[in-house]
């Protein structure tokens, strides 16, 4: 069967239909999707709260006293209500009919200065807030979180299934809530660091800084802590039905709060003592390990 | 009497006043299942033994973690629910205020939130969602979840499960207090178990939920 080559005439019609039907199509997502700007003056210690559904929220500073926040809304499901009222911004996303978590998706990029005090709330995230000194609250069920570059201020995280991540937080009230999602801190320090979780992960890689109070617990979720050779601690760790297991060279204590079994708890002080550390579960393991 | 009214005359009622509750009790099964759920809790705190008086550490920590839940803004005057509760419960009241307020506050917010003018139609006029048999003794928990397979249906098995895990931890913690009702640590737990539990309804209550 001699299958005859197509007529130039065709392979043009077939090429001009395709490039209509990509041309539609790319219209028709740059359409749907909207790029939206607001731009608020402040004055110092501004509140600025972003609560979003479904979409990410990024949080950076802004070189001035002003508030500048870029929405991408993917469809017409979703519309940003803003307000402001003196120095306190209010963003939400207001779902309308129709909408659910597939096409009513916005993401937000915000500016604030750097002293502001920062809500930001979405359920799938991520939320990332990076290099301010004012309080940082983040909470989402499903949301990854990211925190970084943050010194003296509260800092607080709930979230249900998201992984949180807090790096290079310095002299900070830190308090995170995580049902299972794992909590990871690098090189977190402050007079009270306390972290709440039932089956998630807890993973420490810092120093505990100096006249601190670290408490971490857990319901079945592992406990790992890694600490320098100048680290100064005074640690007391307690598996209840789990083992514990210890790297460090630990001056036992005379006193301790809890009866010391082997394998399953330990306590004792690493040089100055510094900080108090606290480490809990009820079925996890604890691993204290020197890096 | 709509549930509302109900649970506004509930303090009153769980001190022994207000007789006329019952009748609205007889009828309502989801009030019903949160007066019992209470006076269980109740219950359970007095059969633990008398122990001293936590120490200042306790109460604060106590304090810290209801006012992050917004459980408590101002300090309450001397003639309302938390000071008689401590005359009713003794030493070991301290644990029946933070599981009641969680629960009441919980179920206020279930029956207090119509999201859609049916469902306040629906609660207008008495009608309740039937209750499956998932969450065997915790009426909240199975009527929780029913509302998260109404706004998402996706998140339900992830809001189950982790109802699940931290009902798990509640039940440990208060065996470990049982055991030694002296232990701070183990009455510490107990109190980050119930936060965590308070945390999931209000993040399936709350704008946040898909």
């Amino acid at each position: 069967m001699i299958i005859a080559p197509a007529s130039p005439r065709f392979c043009n019609r077939n090429a001009t239909g395709l490039a209509s039907v990509v041309l539609v199509a790319i219209t028709t997502l740059s359409l749907a999707e909207t790029k939206k700007e607001y731009r608020f003056d402040v004055g110092p210690h501004a509140k600025v709260s972003i609560v979003n559904q479904f979409g990410k929220v990024s949080v950076k500073p802004s070189p001035g006293n002003y508030v500048l926040v870029n929405a991408t809304v993917y469809s017409d499901k979703v519309e940003v209500d803003q307000s402001q009222n003196g120095s306190r911004v209010d963003v939400q996303s207001h779902l309308l009919a129709g909408a659910n978590s597939d096409n009513a998706r916005v993401d937000y990029d915000v500016l604030v200065p750097a002293d502001s005090n920062v809500e930001m709330e979405s359920a799938t995230g991520p939320l990332h807030a990076e290099k301010l000194h004012g309080d940082v609250e983040a909470e989402g069920a499903n949301a990854p979180i990211d925190v970084r570059d943050i010194a003296g201020s509260h800092v607080h995280v709930k979230t249900m299934n998201g992984t949180v991540t807090l790096t290079n937080i310095r002299d900070g009230h830190v308090e995170i809530d995580s049902v299972s999602g794992d909590v990871i801190l690098n090189s977190v320090t402050g007079p009270l660091v306390r972290v709440s979780s039932t089956t998630g992960r807890i993973q420490y890689d810092g120093d505990f800084g100096y006249a601190g109070e670290y408490r971490f617990n857990s319901h079945s979720g592992n406990i790992d802590a890694t600490i320098p050779a100048d680290a100064s601690v005074d640690v007391k760790a307690q598996s209840v039905r789990g083992q514990v297991q210890n790297d460090v060279p630990l001056q036992p204590k005379v006193h301790t709060s809890f009866l010391v079994r082997e394998g399953s708890s330990f306590a004792g002080t690493f040089n100055k003592a510094a900080s108090s550390v606290w480490l809990r579960t009820f079925s996890g393991r604890i691993h204290l390990k020197k890096r | 009497m709509t549930c509302a009214e109900f649970q506004r005359e509930l303090p009153e009622y769980l001190e022994g006043g207000a007789p006329q509750l019952r009748d609205h009790l007889n009828m309502c099964p989801s009030c019903s299942g949160l007066v019992a759920s209470l006076e269980s809790i109740s219950r359970e705190a007095r059969q633990l033994q008398a122990s001293e008086e936590p120490s200042p550490r306790v109460w604060n920590s106590i304090e810290i973690a209801l006012r992050q839940e917004k459980l408590i803004r101002e300090p309450r005057p001397r003639n309302t629910l938390v000071p008689s509760l401590f005359q009713r419960w003794g030493a070991m009241a301290w644990a029946v205020p933070v599981a009641a307020a969680l629960l009441v506050v919980v179920g206020i917010s279930l029956y207090q939130r119509p999201s859609s003018p049916t469902d306040a139609r629906q609660r207008t006029a008495g009608n309740t969602p039937a209750v499956t048999a998932k969450f065997a003794g915790d009426p909240s928990d199975e009527q929780l979840l029913q509302e998260v397979s109404r706004r998402a249906p996706l998140m339900r098995d992830a809001y189950e499960r982790n109802l699940k895990d931290v009902n798990d931890y509640i039940k440990d913690a208060q065996d470990s207090v049982n055991a030694d009702p002296n232990d701070e640590e183990a009455q510490q737990a107990l109190i980050d178990a119930y936060g965590q539990k308070s945390m999931i309804y209000e993040m399936a209550l709350d704008r946040s939920l898909p």
